[in-house]
Protein backbone atom coordinates (compact mmCIF):
# COMPACT_ATOMS: atom_id res chain seq x y z
CA UNK A 1 0.00 0.00 0.00
CA UNK A 2 2.66 2.32 0.86
CA UNK A 3 4.29 1.80 -2.71
CA UNK A 4 1.62 2.93 -4.09
CA UNK A 5 0.70 5.55 -1.79
CA UNK A 6 4.63 6.63 -2.87
CA UNK A 7 3.19 6.61 -6.55
CA UNK A 8 0.64 8.89 -5.98
CA UNK A 9 2.11 11.58 -4.33
CA UNK A 10 5.48 11.31 -6.28
CA UNK A 11 3.19 11.80 -9.56
CA UNK A 12 -0.01 13.69 -8.94
CA UNK A 13 -2.94 13.09 -11.07
CA UNK A 14 -3.05 15.53 -13.81
CA UNK A 15 0.49 16.63 -13.25
CA UNK A 16 1.99 15.16 -15.89
CA UNK A 17 1.87 16.88 -18.88
CA UNK A 18 3.12 16.44 -22.52
CA UNK A 19 6.90 16.16 -20.91
CA UNK A 20 6.89 12.31 -20.59
CA UNK A 21 4.77 9.27 -19.62
CA UNK A 22 4.48 9.74 -15.79
CA UNK A 23 1.09 9.74 -16.00
CA UNK A 24 0.87 6.39 -17.36
CA UNK A 25 2.00 4.65 -14.01
CA UNK A 26 0.10 6.91 -11.81
CA UNK A 27 -3.36 5.56 -10.37
CA UNK A 28 -6.51 7.89 -10.35
CA UNK A 29 -8.71 7.52 -7.40
CA UNK A 30 -11.81 8.21 -9.40
CA UNK A 31 -11.13 6.02 -12.34
CA UNK A 32 -9.85 3.04 -9.97
CA UNK A 33 -13.71 4.20 -7.86
CA UNK A 34 -15.26 3.88 -11.33
CA UNK A 35 -13.86 0.94 -11.69
CA UNK A 36 -15.16 -0.84 -8.59
CA UNK A 37 -18.55 0.14 -9.34
CA UNK A 38 -18.22 -1.25 -13.27
CA UNK A 39 -16.91 -4.42 -11.90
CA UNK A 40 -18.95 -5.22 -8.21
CA UNK A 41 -22.38 -4.12 -10.49
CA UNK A 42 -21.51 -6.73 -13.42
CA UNK A 43 -20.36 -9.30 -11.00
CA UNK A 44 -24.29 -8.64 -9.18
CA UNK A 45 -25.77 -9.25 -12.68
CA UNK A 46 -23.82 -11.83 -13.97
CA UNK A 47 -23.98 -13.87 -10.36
CA UNK A 48 -27.91 -13.09 -10.49
CA UNK A 49 -28.93 -13.80 -14.04
CA UNK A 50 -26.15 -15.14 -15.78
CA UNK A 51 -24.11 -18.05 -14.22
CA UNK A 52 -27.22 -19.83 -12.19
CA UNK A 53 -28.91 -20.23 -15.68
CA UNK A 54 -25.77 -21.01 -17.35
CA UNK A 55 -24.93 -23.45 -14.78
CA UNK A 56 -28.44 -25.13 -14.71
CA UNK A 57 -28.18 -25.51 -18.31
CA UNK A 58 -25.41 -27.04 -18.70
CA UNK A 59 -26.36 -29.98 -15.46
CA UNK A 60 -29.40 -30.30 -17.70
CA UNK A 61 -27.94 -31.04 -20.46
CA UNK A 62 -25.01 -33.28 -18.59
CA UNK A 63 -28.08 -34.76 -16.80
CA UNK A 64 -29.48 -35.74 -20.25
CA UNK A 65 -26.14 -36.96 -21.66
CA UNK A 66 -26.05 -39.60 -18.94
CA UNK A 67 -29.52 -40.31 -19.29
CA UNK A 68 -29.26 -41.08 -22.93
CA UNK A 69 -25.75 -43.30 -21.98
CA UNK A 70 -27.61 -45.07 -19.62
CA UNK A 71 -30.85 -45.78 -21.85
CA UNK A 72 -28.06 -46.41 -24.90
CA UNK A 73 -26.61 -49.10 -22.32
CA UNK A 74 -30.11 -50.33 -21.40
CA UNK A 75 -31.44 -51.04 -24.98
CA UNK A 76 -28.31 -52.72 -26.46
CA UNK A 77 -28.30 -55.13 -23.41
CA UNK A 78 -31.94 -55.53 -24.02
CA UNK A 79 -30.86 -55.76 -27.99
CA UNK A 80 -28.33 -58.37 -27.08
CA UNK A 81 -30.51 -60.78 -24.84
CA UNK A 82 -32.96 -60.58 -27.59
CA UNK A 83 -30.52 -61.30 -30.36
CA UNK A 84 -29.34 -64.25 -27.89
CA UNK A 85 -33.35 -65.61 -27.14
CA UNK A 86 -33.50 -65.51 -30.78
CA UNK A 87 -30.31 -67.51 -31.64
CA UNK A 88 -31.81 -69.59 -29.01
CA UNK A 89 -34.74 -70.32 -30.43
CA UNK A 90 -33.04 -70.44 -33.84
CA UNK A 91 -30.98 -72.96 -32.49
CA UNK A 92 -33.83 -75.26 -30.90
CA UNK A 93 -36.30 -74.54 -34.33
CA UNK A 94 -33.24 -76.20 -36.36
CA UNK A 95 -32.29 -79.17 -34.06
CA UNK A 96 -36.44 -79.78 -33.90
CA UNK A 97 -36.47 -79.63 -38.03
CA UNK A 98 -33.65 -81.83 -38.17
CA UNK A 99 -35.21 -83.94 -35.68
CA UNK A 100 -38.46 -84.27 -37.31
CA UNK A 101 -36.45 -85.12 -41.03
CA UNK A 102 -34.88 -87.58 -39.25
CA UNK A 103 -37.80 -88.90 -37.62
CA UNK A 104 -39.61 -88.99 -41.14
CA UNK A 105 -36.30 -90.77 -43.02
CA UNK A 106 -36.92 -92.93 -40.14
CA UNK A 107 -41.01 -94.17 -40.23
CA UNK A 108 -40.88 -94.17 -43.94
CA UNK A 109 -37.49 -96.76 -43.88
CA UNK A 110 -40.15 -98.67 -41.24
CA UNK A 111 -43.00 -98.12 -43.56
CA UNK A 112 -41.40 -99.77 -46.48
CA UNK A 113 -39.52 -102.46 -44.71
CA UNK A 114 -43.41 -103.56 -43.49
CA UNK A 115 -44.85 -103.02 -46.73
CA UNK A 116 -42.28 -105.25 -48.26
CA UNK A 117 -42.35 -107.57 -45.42
CA UNK A 118 -46.08 -107.43 -45.88
CA UNK A 119 -46.04 -108.55 -49.77
CA UNK A 120 -43.93 -111.31 -49.20
CA UNK A 121 -46.44 -112.33 -46.53
CA UNK A 122 -49.13 -112.19 -48.94
CA UNK A 123 -47.53 -113.87 -51.90
CA UNK A 124 -46.34 -116.40 -49.53
CA UNK A 125 -50.10 -116.90 -48.27
CA UNK A 126 -51.51 -116.61 -51.96
CA UNK A 127 -48.95 -119.54 -53.19
CA UNK A 128 -49.79 -121.42 -50.54
CA UNK A 129 -53.58 -121.23 -50.85
CA UNK A 130 -53.42 -121.83 -54.20
CA UNK A 131 -51.12 -124.91 -53.90
CA UNK A 132 -54.23 -126.24 -51.22
CA UNK A 133 -56.34 -125.71 -54.42
CA UNK A 134 -54.58 -127.43 -56.18
CA UNK A 135 -54.17 -130.08 -53.78
CA UNK A 136 -57.70 -130.80 -53.25
CA UNK A 137 -58.33 -130.12 -57.00
CA UNK A 138 -56.14 -133.16 -57.42
CA UNK A 139 -57.72 -134.95 -54.40
CA UNK A 140 -61.31 -134.95 -56.10
CA UNK A 141 -59.96 -135.52 -59.60
CA UNK A 142 -58.40 -138.76 -58.01
CA UNK A 143 -61.51 -139.80 -55.90
CA UNK A 144 -63.49 -139.19 -59.12
CA UNK A 145 -61.32 -141.56 -61.30
CA UNK A 146 -61.25 -144.20 -58.64
CA UNK A 147 -65.36 -143.94 -58.52
CA UNK A 148 -65.22 -144.30 -62.51
CA UNK A 149 -62.45 -146.98 -62.58
CA UNK A 150 -64.62 -148.87 -60.07
CA UNK A 151 -67.92 -148.67 -61.58
CA UNK A 152 -66.19 -149.49 -64.57
CA UNK A 153 -64.54 -152.27 -63.33
CA UNK A 154 -68.01 -154.10 -61.48
CA UNK A 155 -69.30 -153.34 -65.00
CA UNK A 156 -66.85 -155.11 -66.84
CA UNK A 157 -67.04 -157.82 -64.27
CA UNK A 158 -70.85 -158.39 -64.51
CA UNK A 159 -70.55 -158.98 -68.09
CA UNK A 160 -67.37 -161.35 -67.63
CA UNK A 161 -69.67 -162.86 -64.75
CA UNK A 162 -72.52 -162.73 -66.43
CA UNK A 163 -74.49 -161.97 -63.18
CA UNK A 164 -74.74 -159.04 -60.74
CA UNK A 165 -72.92 -158.83 -57.81
CA UNK A 166 -74.51 -158.45 -54.79
CA UNK A 167 -73.26 -155.15 -53.30
CA UNK A 168 -71.62 -156.36 -50.59
CA UNK A 169 -69.61 -158.59 -53.09
CA UNK A 170 -69.32 -155.64 -55.23
CA UNK A 171 -67.86 -153.56 -52.37
CA UNK A 172 -65.46 -156.42 -51.23
CA UNK A 173 -64.14 -157.16 -54.77
CA UNK A 174 -63.62 -153.72 -56.05
CA UNK A 175 -61.86 -152.64 -52.70
CA UNK A 176 -59.47 -156.09 -53.15
CA UNK A 177 -59.29 -154.82 -57.31
CA UNK A 178 -58.32 -151.33 -56.46
CA UNK A 179 -55.78 -152.14 -53.32
CA UNK A 180 -54.09 -153.68 -56.50
CA UNK A 181 -53.89 -150.89 -58.52
CA UNK A 182 -51.55 -148.15 -58.56
CA UNK A 183 -52.58 -145.13 -58.80
CA UNK A 184 -50.00 -143.15 -58.23
CA UNK A 185 -48.60 -142.70 -61.38
CA UNK A 186 -51.83 -141.56 -62.73
CA UNK A 187 -51.85 -138.89 -60.27
CA UNK A 188 -49.02 -137.88 -61.71
CA UNK A 189 -49.80 -137.33 -65.09
CA UNK A 190 -53.00 -136.23 -63.89
CA UNK A 191 -51.07 -133.43 -61.89
CA UNK A 192 -49.07 -132.78 -65.30
CA UNK A 193 -51.93 -132.23 -67.38
CA UNK A 194 -53.72 -130.02 -65.32
CA UNK B 1 12.94 -19.85 -64.82
CA UNK B 2 9.26 -19.73 -63.61
CA UNK B 3 7.78 -18.47 -60.38
CA UNK B 4 6.15 -22.18 -59.78
CA UNK B 5 9.72 -23.70 -59.85
CA UNK B 6 11.37 -22.19 -56.73
CA UNK B 7 10.99 -23.74 -53.40
CA UNK B 8 8.57 -22.52 -50.66
CA UNK B 9 11.58 -20.97 -48.66
CA UNK B 10 13.10 -19.17 -52.08
CA UNK B 11 9.68 -17.40 -52.53
CA UNK B 12 10.08 -16.20 -49.17
CA UNK B 13 13.30 -14.72 -49.40
CA UNK B 14 12.21 -13.12 -52.76
CA UNK B 15 9.18 -11.70 -51.11
CA UNK B 16 10.87 -10.51 -47.81
CA UNK B 17 13.63 -9.04 -50.03
CA UNK B 18 11.33 -6.79 -51.91
CA UNK B 19 9.58 -5.73 -49.60
CA UNK B 20 13.28 -4.35 -47.65
CA UNK B 21 14.09 -3.30 -50.98
CA UNK B 22 10.80 -1.37 -51.39
CA UNK B 23 11.04 0.37 -47.93
CA UNK B 24 14.94 1.20 -49.05
CA UNK B 25 13.79 2.96 -52.18
CA UNK B 26 10.98 4.72 -50.51
CA UNK B 27 13.49 5.85 -47.74
CA UNK B 28 15.57 7.13 -50.68
CA UNK B 29 12.96 9.32 -52.28
CA UNK B 30 11.14 10.55 -49.27
CA UNK B 31 14.07 11.02 -47.01
CA UNK B 32 13.92 11.84 -43.65
CA UNK B 33 12.01 15.32 -42.09
CA UNK B 34 14.32 14.92 -39.38
CA UNK B 35 12.85 13.83 -35.57
CA UNK B 36 9.33 14.88 -34.77
CA UNK B 37 9.03 16.50 -31.55
CA UNK B 38 5.46 17.33 -31.48
CA UNK B 39 4.16 13.65 -31.74
CA UNK B 40 4.33 12.06 -28.46
CA UNK B 41 2.93 8.63 -28.50
CA UNK B 42 2.25 8.13 -24.61
CA UNK B 43 -0.33 10.71 -24.95
CA UNK B 44 -2.59 8.12 -27.36
CA UNK B 45 -2.92 6.39 -23.67
CA UNK B 46 -3.95 9.69 -21.68
CA UNK B 47 -7.55 10.54 -20.38
CA UNK B 48 -9.02 13.88 -21.34
CA UNK B 49 -12.13 14.51 -18.93
CA UNK B 50 -15.19 14.07 -21.16
CA UNK B 51 -17.57 15.54 -18.41
CA UNK B 52 -15.52 16.76 -15.64
CA UNK B 53 -17.62 15.45 -11.78
CA UNK B 54 -15.61 16.05 -8.52
CA UNK B 55 -17.09 14.58 -5.58
CA UNK B 56 -15.70 15.33 -2.10
CA UNK B 57 -12.58 16.26 -3.76
CA UNK B 58 -12.37 12.97 -5.71
CA UNK B 59 -11.87 13.55 -9.55
CA UNK B 60 -14.66 11.40 -10.71
CA UNK B 61 -14.64 12.89 -14.47
CA UNK B 62 -16.29 10.67 -16.99
CA UNK B 63 -13.30 9.67 -19.67
CA UNK B 64 -12.43 7.27 -22.24
CA UNK B 65 -11.02 4.65 -19.01
CA UNK B 66 -14.85 5.11 -17.68
CA UNK B 67 -16.24 4.77 -21.09
CA UNK B 68 -13.98 1.75 -21.70
CA UNK B 69 -14.97 0.10 -18.29
CA UNK B 70 -19.05 0.80 -19.31
CA UNK B 71 -18.43 -0.99 -22.48
CA UNK B 72 -16.85 -3.44 -21.13
CA UNK B 73 -19.40 -4.05 -18.22
CA UNK B 74 -22.57 -3.52 -20.54
CA UNK B 75 -20.96 -6.00 -23.02
CA UNK B 76 -19.78 -8.38 -20.08
CA UNK B 77 -23.54 -8.19 -18.74
CA UNK B 78 -25.32 -8.54 -21.84
CA UNK B 79 -23.24 -11.40 -23.66
CA UNK B 80 -23.90 -13.36 -20.60
CA UNK B 81 -27.11 -12.78 -19.76
CA UNK B 82 -28.10 -13.16 -23.43
CA UNK B 83 -26.76 -16.58 -23.83
CA UNK B 84 -27.86 -17.80 -20.35
CA UNK B 85 -31.42 -16.75 -21.41
CA UNK B 86 -31.61 -18.77 -24.99
CA UNK B 87 -29.14 -21.98 -23.65
CA UNK B 88 -30.06 -24.44 -25.95
CA UNK B 89 -29.42 -28.33 -25.55
CA UNK B 90 -27.65 -28.34 -29.23
CA UNK B 91 -25.58 -25.22 -28.52
CA UNK B 92 -24.56 -22.95 -31.59
CA UNK B 93 -21.00 -21.69 -31.74
CA UNK B 94 -21.42 -18.45 -29.64
CA UNK B 95 -23.20 -20.84 -27.15
CA UNK B 96 -20.23 -23.40 -27.76
CA UNK B 97 -17.58 -20.76 -27.02
CA UNK B 98 -19.47 -19.05 -23.85
CA UNK B 99 -19.65 -22.55 -22.11
CA UNK B 100 -15.91 -23.16 -23.23
CA UNK B 101 -15.23 -20.17 -21.01
CA UNK B 102 -17.71 -20.68 -18.65
CA UNK B 103 -16.12 -23.92 -18.18
CA UNK B 104 -12.70 -22.50 -18.13
CA UNK B 105 -13.46 -20.80 -15.32
CA UNK B 106 -15.31 -23.14 -13.29
CA UNK B 107 -13.27 -26.31 -13.65
CA UNK B 108 -10.00 -24.99 -14.46
CA UNK B 109 -9.39 -21.31 -12.97
CA UNK B 110 -12.18 -22.09 -9.61
CA UNK B 111 -12.12 -25.85 -9.59
CA UNK B 112 -8.30 -26.39 -9.86
CA UNK B 113 -7.66 -24.39 -7.05
CA UNK B 114 -10.32 -24.04 -4.51
CA UNK B 115 -12.51 -26.76 -3.24
CA UNK B 116 -15.27 -27.09 -1.68
CA UNK B 117 -17.45 -24.43 -0.05
CA UNK B 118 -15.03 -22.00 -0.97
CA UNK B 119 -14.62 -22.38 -4.25
CA UNK B 120 -18.70 -22.32 -4.56
CA UNK B 121 -18.00 -18.79 -2.52
CA UNK B 122 -15.61 -17.63 -5.00
CA UNK B 123 -16.29 -18.84 -7.98
CA UNK B 124 -18.57 -15.99 -9.12
CA UNK B 125 -15.79 -13.75 -8.65
CA UNK B 126 -13.59 -15.43 -10.25
CA UNK B 127 -15.51 -15.85 -13.36
CA UNK B 128 -16.22 -12.09 -13.31
CA UNK B 129 -12.88 -11.31 -12.89
CA UNK B 130 -12.10 -13.15 -16.05
CA UNK B 131 -15.07 -12.29 -18.09
CA UNK B 132 -14.67 -8.55 -17.51
CA UNK B 133 -10.66 -8.30 -17.85
CA UNK B 134 -11.55 -10.58 -21.05
CA UNK B 135 -13.61 -8.27 -22.73
CA UNK B 136 -11.96 -5.98 -21.60
CA UNK B 137 -9.02 -6.31 -23.33
CA UNK B 138 -10.77 -7.61 -26.92
CA UNK B 139 -12.75 -4.51 -26.95
CA UNK B 140 -9.33 -2.51 -26.52
CA UNK B 141 -8.31 -4.14 -30.48
CA UNK B 142 -11.83 -2.64 -31.66
CA UNK B 143 -10.96 1.20 -33.45
CA UNK B 144 -13.63 3.25 -31.81
CA UNK B 145 -13.99 6.62 -32.26
CA UNK B 146 -12.67 7.55 -28.83
CA UNK B 147 -9.37 10.38 -29.40
CA UNK B 148 -11.45 13.30 -28.51
CA UNK B 149 -8.55 15.34 -29.63
CA UNK B 150 -8.35 14.68 -32.47
CA UNK B 151 -11.23 14.79 -35.10
CA UNK B 152 -12.02 13.18 -38.15
CA UNK B 153 -14.70 14.33 -40.88
CA UNK B 154 -16.80 12.12 -41.86
CA UNK B 155 -20.12 13.08 -44.15
CA UNK B 156 -19.74 16.69 -42.81
CA UNK B 157 -19.99 15.60 -38.83
CA UNK B 158 -17.01 15.67 -36.97
CA UNK B 159 -16.77 13.26 -35.06
CA UNK B 160 -13.67 12.11 -32.56
CA UNK B 161 -10.50 9.99 -34.42
CA UNK B 162 -10.76 6.30 -34.26
CA UNK B 163 -8.09 4.86 -32.10
CA UNK B 164 -7.67 1.30 -30.07
CA UNK B 165 -7.55 2.02 -26.14
CA UNK B 166 -7.86 -0.39 -23.25
CA UNK B 167 -9.01 0.18 -19.94
CA UNK B 168 -6.58 -2.62 -18.52
CA UNK B 169 -4.46 -0.88 -20.23
CA UNK B 170 -4.21 1.90 -17.55
CA UNK B 171 -2.87 1.08 -14.24
CA UNK B 172 -6.15 2.46 -11.85
CA UNK B 173 -8.37 -0.44 -13.42
CA UNK B 174 -6.03 -3.31 -12.97
CA UNK B 175 -5.16 -1.90 -9.63
CA UNK B 176 -8.36 -1.78 -8.29
CA UNK B 177 -9.17 -4.94 -9.10
CA UNK B 178 -5.69 -5.96 -8.01
CA UNK B 179 -6.99 -4.31 -4.23
CA UNK B 180 -10.34 -6.31 -4.38
CA UNK B 181 -8.64 -9.40 -4.84
CA UNK B 182 -5.49 -8.61 -1.96
CA UNK B 183 -8.11 -7.75 0.73
CA UNK B 184 -10.41 -10.55 -0.70
CA UNK B 185 -7.94 -13.09 -0.11
CA UNK B 186 -6.59 -11.83 3.39
CA UNK B 187 -10.27 -11.62 4.64
CA UNK B 188 -10.85 -15.22 3.13
CA UNK B 189 -7.71 -16.29 5.46
CA UNK B 190 -9.10 -14.58 8.27
CA UNK B 191 -12.01 -16.16 8.11
CA UNK B 192 -10.88 -19.83 7.65
CA UNK B 193 -8.02 -19.20 10.09
CA UNK B 194 -8.70 -16.70 12.46
CA UNK B 195 -6.80 -13.23 12.91
CA UNK B 196 -3.50 -14.72 14.83
CA UNK B 197 -3.47 -17.97 13.34
CA UNK B 198 -3.99 -16.64 9.47
CA UNK B 199 -0.70 -14.36 9.93
CA UNK B 200 0.75 -17.32 11.54
CA UNK B 201 0.35 -19.50 8.70
CA UNK B 202 2.23 -16.90 6.51
CA UNK B 203 5.28 -18.80 8.05
CA UNK B 204 5.99 -21.37 5.91
CA UNK B 205 6.19 -24.96 8.09
CA UNK B 206 9.09 -26.27 8.98
CA UNK B 207 10.42 -23.32 11.16
CA UNK B 208 9.10 -24.52 14.52
CA UNK B 209 12.78 -24.63 16.08
CA UNK B 210 13.64 -21.28 14.68
CA UNK B 211 14.36 -18.86 17.16
CA UNK B 212 11.85 -15.58 17.33
CA UNK B 213 13.94 -13.05 15.77
CA UNK B 214 14.49 -15.71 12.35
CA UNK B 215 11.11 -16.22 12.60
CA UNK B 216 10.16 -12.63 12.88
CA UNK B 217 12.32 -11.73 9.75
CA UNK B 218 10.79 -14.48 7.34
CA UNK B 219 7.74 -13.07 8.62
CA UNK B 220 8.87 -9.75 7.35
CA UNK B 221 9.77 -11.67 3.99
CA UNK B 222 6.28 -13.18 3.82
CA UNK B 223 4.91 -9.37 4.53
CA UNK B 224 6.69 -8.14 1.43
CA UNK B 225 5.89 -10.97 -0.69
CA UNK B 226 2.33 -10.11 -0.23
CA UNK B 227 2.75 -6.22 -0.71
CA UNK B 228 4.34 -7.33 -3.83
CA UNK B 229 1.64 -9.35 -5.40
CA UNK B 230 -0.28 -5.66 -5.43
CA UNK B 231 2.14 -4.55 -7.55
CA UNK B 232 2.63 -8.07 -9.81
CA UNK B 233 -0.45 -8.63 -10.63
CA UNK B 234 -1.48 -5.15 -11.45
CA UNK B 235 1.42 -4.41 -13.46
CA UNK B 236 1.60 -7.78 -15.22
CA UNK B 237 -1.66 -6.90 -16.67
CA UNK B 238 -1.57 -2.82 -17.10
CA UNK B 239 2.01 -3.46 -18.88
CA UNK B 240 1.16 -6.22 -20.95
CA UNK B 241 -1.85 -4.56 -22.34
CA UNK B 242 0.20 -1.00 -22.66
CA UNK B 243 2.92 -2.83 -24.32
CA UNK B 244 0.55 -4.15 -27.21
CA UNK B 245 -0.97 -1.26 -27.87
CA UNK B 246 2.11 1.08 -27.55
CA UNK B 247 3.89 -2.06 -30.13
CA UNK B 248 0.60 -1.66 -32.80
CA UNK B 249 0.61 1.72 -32.30
CA UNK B 250 4.14 2.07 -33.37
CA UNK B 251 4.31 -0.47 -36.09
CA UNK B 252 0.90 0.91 -37.43
CA UNK B 253 2.96 3.98 -38.12
CA UNK B 254 3.74 5.63 -35.16
CA UNK B 255 7.35 4.97 -35.49
CA UNK B 256 7.58 6.64 -38.90
CA UNK B 257 6.17 9.81 -37.57
CA UNK B 258 8.05 9.84 -34.08
CA UNK B 259 11.78 9.47 -36.10
CA UNK B 260 10.20 11.26 -39.30
CA UNK B 261 11.23 8.62 -42.15
CA UNK B 262 8.10 7.90 -43.93
CA UNK B 263 9.28 4.69 -45.30
CA UNK B 264 10.18 2.95 -41.98
CA UNK B 265 6.06 2.28 -42.14
CA UNK B 266 6.40 0.62 -45.26
CA UNK B 267 8.67 -1.67 -42.98
CA UNK B 268 6.48 -1.85 -39.61
CA UNK B 269 3.11 -1.10 -41.60
CA UNK B 270 3.20 -5.70 -42.13
CA UNK B 271 4.28 -6.15 -38.66
CA UNK B 272 1.68 -4.34 -36.65
CA UNK B 273 -0.85 -7.24 -38.55
CA UNK B 274 1.32 -10.05 -36.82
CA UNK B 275 1.26 -8.02 -33.46
CA UNK B 276 -2.51 -7.77 -33.76
CA UNK B 277 -3.23 -11.67 -34.52
CA UNK B 278 -1.08 -12.34 -31.80
CA UNK B 279 -2.45 -9.60 -29.32
CA UNK B 280 -6.35 -11.11 -29.94
CA UNK B 281 -5.41 -14.22 -30.24
CA UNK B 282 -3.44 -14.73 -27.11
CA UNK B 283 -2.01 -11.81 -25.13
CA UNK B 284 -5.82 -10.62 -24.45
CA UNK B 285 -6.84 -14.29 -23.62
CA UNK B 286 -3.81 -15.10 -21.43
CA UNK B 287 -3.58 -12.32 -19.53
CA UNK B 288 -7.46 -12.36 -18.56
CA UNK B 289 -6.88 -16.29 -17.56
CA UNK B 290 -3.62 -15.47 -15.35
CA UNK B 291 -5.32 -12.90 -13.43
CA UNK B 292 -8.40 -15.11 -12.31
CA UNK B 293 -5.73 -18.04 -12.03
CA UNK B 294 -3.75 -16.07 -9.84
CA UNK B 295 -6.46 -14.70 -7.72
CA UNK B 296 -7.74 -18.20 -7.31
CA UNK B 297 -4.41 -19.36 -5.87
CA UNK B 298 -4.29 -16.23 -3.39
CA UNK B 299 -7.50 -17.45 -1.97
CA UNK B 300 -5.86 -21.36 -2.19
CA UNK B 301 -3.22 -20.26 -0.18
CA UNK B 302 -5.03 -18.10 2.58
CA UNK B 303 -7.65 -21.38 3.37
CA UNK B 304 -4.91 -23.34 3.26
CA UNK B 305 -3.08 -25.08 6.39
CA UNK B 306 0.38 -23.68 6.03
CA UNK B 307 2.47 -22.35 2.64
Amino acid sequence: MTLIGDIVTLVPVGAAQNEGGSFLVSPSLGLMIWTLATFLFTMYVLKKLAFPRIQEALDKRAKLIADSIDAAQQSKKESEELLAEYRARLKEAREQADDIVARARKSADTAKAEATKEGVAKREELLAAARRDIEAETRRSLERIRKEVADLTVLTTEKVVRRSLDSDDQKRLVDEALSEVDFSALAGSEANKN
Amino acid sequence: MSLSALSTKMKVLLVFAGWIAFAIALGLIFGSDGKNEDFQPQNEFKLEPWLGIKIAGIDLSINRAVFYLVLASALTIFVMVWISKRMAEKPNRTQTAIELAYDLTKNNITGGNLDGKIATRWFPFLATLFFFIWFSNMIGYIPLPTNTPESINILGAEIPAFALYAATANISIPLALTLVVWISYHVEGIRAHGVFRYFASWLPSGLEDMNPIGKVAIFMIEVVSHSVRLISLSVRLFANMLAGHLLLLFMGGGLAVLLGIAALGALTFPMAFAFYVFEVGLVATLQAFIFATLTAIYIGGAVAESH
